[in-house]
């Protein structure tokens, strides 16, 4: 029962921390019988991930409206609580993605809203918010001084960003 | 050249427990189509401390042997194990074989000597003739033994000789290549880290040594000459227990040399699923900042 009671400490801080400090919104904390604890779903502020292959679908997209930006709302992200002591094999990493889906609840009628906003909604670029987009996982590693550290983790072989 | 490519087999060196490759065709074909680059570490003869611009052989990981092996596109050859170990426990009918087949090489050695011999002796021969019409004021001398021995003592004798003897000519083999069979590849000793690297092969990735950004390997998405490397991987048990810090620096480390901390590990197999072959059973992260 203890642990529990830790996990949820935990859970409170990065909680916290996503509110607080890096002001994201709409943020839920998500149990699911097949998941070793509780994992929050949210939405940033601004948009962290945009996978290399997606930003050269943009940049044509652009291209083809004569260099027009096309805005990129945030996406829904899933963010695991985790305690810099603990330790993880990757059995566990991956029970965690086999039992998540790629998109957080609320997350599909963000990216039709989005579809249906601009007119062609077949363009490639959209994809990479529905059925392209990887599993995908923010490790928020927490620290007693109450930092947190936020990392991705993909499922799979995804090439890096241009940073 | 297609079916040349088709039926190469590596020839791999084991010499001092190393993996090496010294026929450049090789080294080609192994970049060129299975997607291995390894290490060059020859120097010069004339300056061994060279420590650049290395040249043949190429080093192979054992990783890379075992693969060539695995993908029987390649063999090892470890001479000098297998000269101490085969050879003595050679069986009585490929004792016979290979004698006999010292036989037909000196038998062949015998063929090629005699075809020379007579050759030289026609040359000789239609030599004479031309020579004889000069000769002819003198033929009564030239037909003595005496004067002609000057010009054909030397050729004449030994071909009476080996008539003589009836023995075929000695051949000192320079190869016992026949007597040794092609080693398999389940003798090479390979790190956990073998599924991952066999698994990152697979898809077209060329791996290098990953001291250079920090992990076990440093996987580029094609030839290291075109692209720079996108991951540095590190291979893990399917059940160990990887600290927190561990993945979180390491993740800072690759997003710091610009590329992504790639975490990969083997599921071990379980009974009711028969794929031994592994290569599916591996399983693959990818850890990048998430720049918040």
């Amino acid at each position: 029962m203890s642990c529990t009671h830790d996990l949820e400490a935990l859970t409170k801080v990065v909680l916290n921390n996503l509110e607080n400090q890096h002001d994201w919104t709409e943020t839920k904390v998500h149990t699911q019988p097949d998941l070793p604890r509780q994992i929050i779903h949210g939405l940033p502020p601004k948009r962290l991930y945009v996978h290399p292959d997606e930003q050269i679908d943009i940049i044509r997209a652009e291209k083809a409206r004569n260099g027009d930006r096309i805005p990129q709302p945030p996406e829904l992200e899933w963010v695991l609580p985790l305690h810099i002591a603990e330790k993880w094999s990757p059995s566990r990493f991956a029970a965690v993605f086999d039992a998540l889906a790629a998109i957080p609840p609320g997350g599909n009628s963000l990216a039709q809203d989005l579809a249906l906003d601009s007119g062609d909604a077949d363009a490639q670029w959209k994809l990479w918010r529905g059925p392209k987009r990887g599993k995908r996982l923010l490790l928020a590693t927490v620290q007693d001084d109450s930092t947190v550290t936020y990392y991705f983790m993909h499922d799979g072989i995804v090439k890096p960003r241009q940073n | 050249m297609a079916t040349s490519v088709a039926d190469r087999q590596v020839r791999i060196s084991k010499i001092a427990g190393r993996y090496l490759v010294f026929d450049i065709d090789d080294v080609a074909y192994i970049r060129r189509h299975h997607g291995i680059c390894a290490v060059f570490t020859g120097t010069m003869p004339q300056n061994p401390t060279q420590n650049v611009f290395l040249g043949l052989p190429i080093e192979l990981y054992a990783e890379e042997a075992r693969l060539l092996v695995d993908k029987k596109v390649g063999y090892i050859a470890d001479d000098a194990n297998d000269h101490l170990s085969r050879l003595k426990s050679l069986d009585e009918p490929s004792r016979k074989a290979y004698l006999q087949s010292l036989k037909t090489q000196r038998k062949n050695a015998q063929l090629v000597i005699d075809e020379a011999r007579a050759q030289s002796q026609a040359k000789h021969k239609s030599k004479r003739k031309d020579k004889a019409p000069k000769l002819e004021p003198s033929e009564s001398t030239s037909t003595k033994e005496d004067d002609t021995g000057l010009f054909d003592a030397t050729p004449a004798k030994p071909a009476q000789v080996v008539v003589a003897k009836q023995a075929l000519p000695a051949v000192t083999p320079t190869s016992t290549g026949q007597l040794i069979s092609k080693g398999d590849g389940a003798a090479i000793q390979v790190p956990k880290s073998y599924p991952l690297y066999a698994y990152l092969n697979k898809r077209g990735y060329f791996i290098t040594p990953g001291l250079r950004f920090g992990g076990d390997y440093s996987v580029y998405p094609g030839d290291p000459f075109r692209y720079h490397a996108h991951f540095m991987a590190n291979s893990y048990g399917w059940d160990e227990q990887i600290p927190m810090l561990d993945i979180v620096t390491s993740g800072r480390l690759g997003t710091s040399v610009k590329k992504s901390f790639l975490m990969g590990a083997q599921q071990p197999v379980d009974d009711d699923n028969g794929d031994a072959a592994g290569d599916s059973r591996v399983r693959v992260f990818c850890i990048e900042w998430a720049g918040m």
